[in-house]
């Protein structure tokens, strides 16, 4: 059975777009207010031992999880796997190449991080912030933002396959 | 100038207050990613996906593409049945735009032509690692919330890679110092 939310499908695929647009700007003020950054958070902390940005991405996980249970207890029919663990155990939720072994998964987790959180690092900071800095005037985020779209494109178009067929190839996928 | 440093102070007010604490921001951004599912999951899943920087911008530059070149490249569920796709990163640059704007902050930063280069690698590699990880890590964050492990080893990956990060630049910059 399909997840069921507060809108019907026909009123949610009109929403869609709407909805996401008015969170966007929302996040968009506040992360220009805060300077929120996950990446910076764990940065600031190993450098400098500075936790305000730290908190801001725990508290991100910590609100998230309060904003599940909650809606959930409401509408339990939007949230089909939660808590997720206890339903599905250790594969994750779908958004990664699908088909895949729990092994390949987690290897895709380690290595991906590793290299996300070195490039955030080096380039000065995780997707939102250069996407803030863009809106700032910040050309250099902007060539990172374009730089994403472009990869979102190969991605889809190449690399993904690439990768499972490697993964195949290993054989851990 | 005098009448941009009243508007500013006038704003400097409780609601901006608390929109300047990360704390808070994060805790609203984690409760708002879950009532836009509860909103729209009728629309198509996957789960836990109400705010995700690396996927959003996916999603709307790749039915972009497919809308103009006639491609089948991959999207999330969602944004592939309803009419546009998941808009929030558009969002993000409009309103994060307004509110520098509005407090006088927006300054252009330029950069050399090889920085230019190595930021626009540097956010294609990001993009390709984090769909290969399912997100980028506010998704990590949200994922973890909904109770997925593979997003926490995921997590302490990125902590790992920012902590090698840290270590390398440090290094260099003595090297050089």
């Amino acid at each position: 059975m399909a997840a069921a939310g507060w809108l019907s499908k026909d009123a949610a695929i009109i929403a869609v777009p709407i909805v996401t647009l008015l969170f966007g700007l929302l996040i968009g003020w506040l992360g220009q207010r805060s300077g929120f950054c996950s990446v910076g958070g764990f940065r600031d902390f190993f450098l400098f031992r500075h936790t305000r940005l730290l908190y801001g991405y725990l508290a991100l996980i910590g609100g998230a999880f309060i904003g599940y249970l909650v809606f959930w207890l409401i509408t339990p029919s939007a949230f089909e796997n939660f808590f997720w663990l206890m339903g599905k155990g250790l594969m994750p939720v779908p958004g990664a190449p699908a088909n895949l072994t729990v092994v390949a998964y987690i290897v895709l987790a380690v290595i991906s991080g590793i290299a996300v959180g070195f490039i955030g690092v080096l380039l000065g900071g995780c997707p939102l912030r250069q996407v803030v800095m863009t809106s700032e005037g910040n050309i250099k985020s902007l060539c990172f933002v374009i730089g994403m779209c472009i990869g979102g494109v190969v991605f889809a178009a190449w690399v993904s396959g690439w990768g499972v067929t490697l993964l195949k190839g290993l054989g851990i996928a | 100038m005098a009448e941009t440093k009243a508007v500013k102070e006038e704003h400097s007010s409780c609601i901006d207050s608390l929109a300047r604490n990360p704390l808070y921001v994060g805790l609203a951004i984690g409760i708002l990613a879950a009532l836009v599912q509860v909103l729209l999951i009728s629309a198509g899943g996957p789960e836990a996906y109400g705010f995700c920087v690396a996927c959003h911008t996916r999603d709307v530059v790749n039915d972009g593409v497919n809308a103009v070149a006639g491609t089948k490249l991959a999207l999330a569920a969602i944004s592939q049945n309803a009419i546009l796709p998941m808009m929030t990163v558009v969002g993000v640059l409009i309103g994060a735009f307004a509110s520098a704007r509005y407090y006088t902050e927006f300054k252009t930063k330029t950069g050399s032509t090889k920085s230019y280069v190595w930021y626009l690698l540097g956010g294609l590699l990001f993009m390709i690692f984090a769909l290969f990880m399912g997100g980028c890590p506010y998704r990590m964050g949200l994922r973890i919330g909904y109770g997925d492990v593979v997003a926490l080893i995921g997590l302490v990956a990125i902590v790992a890679g920012v902590f090698v990060g840290i270590k390398i630049a440090t290094a260099i910059a003595e090297r050089e110092g």
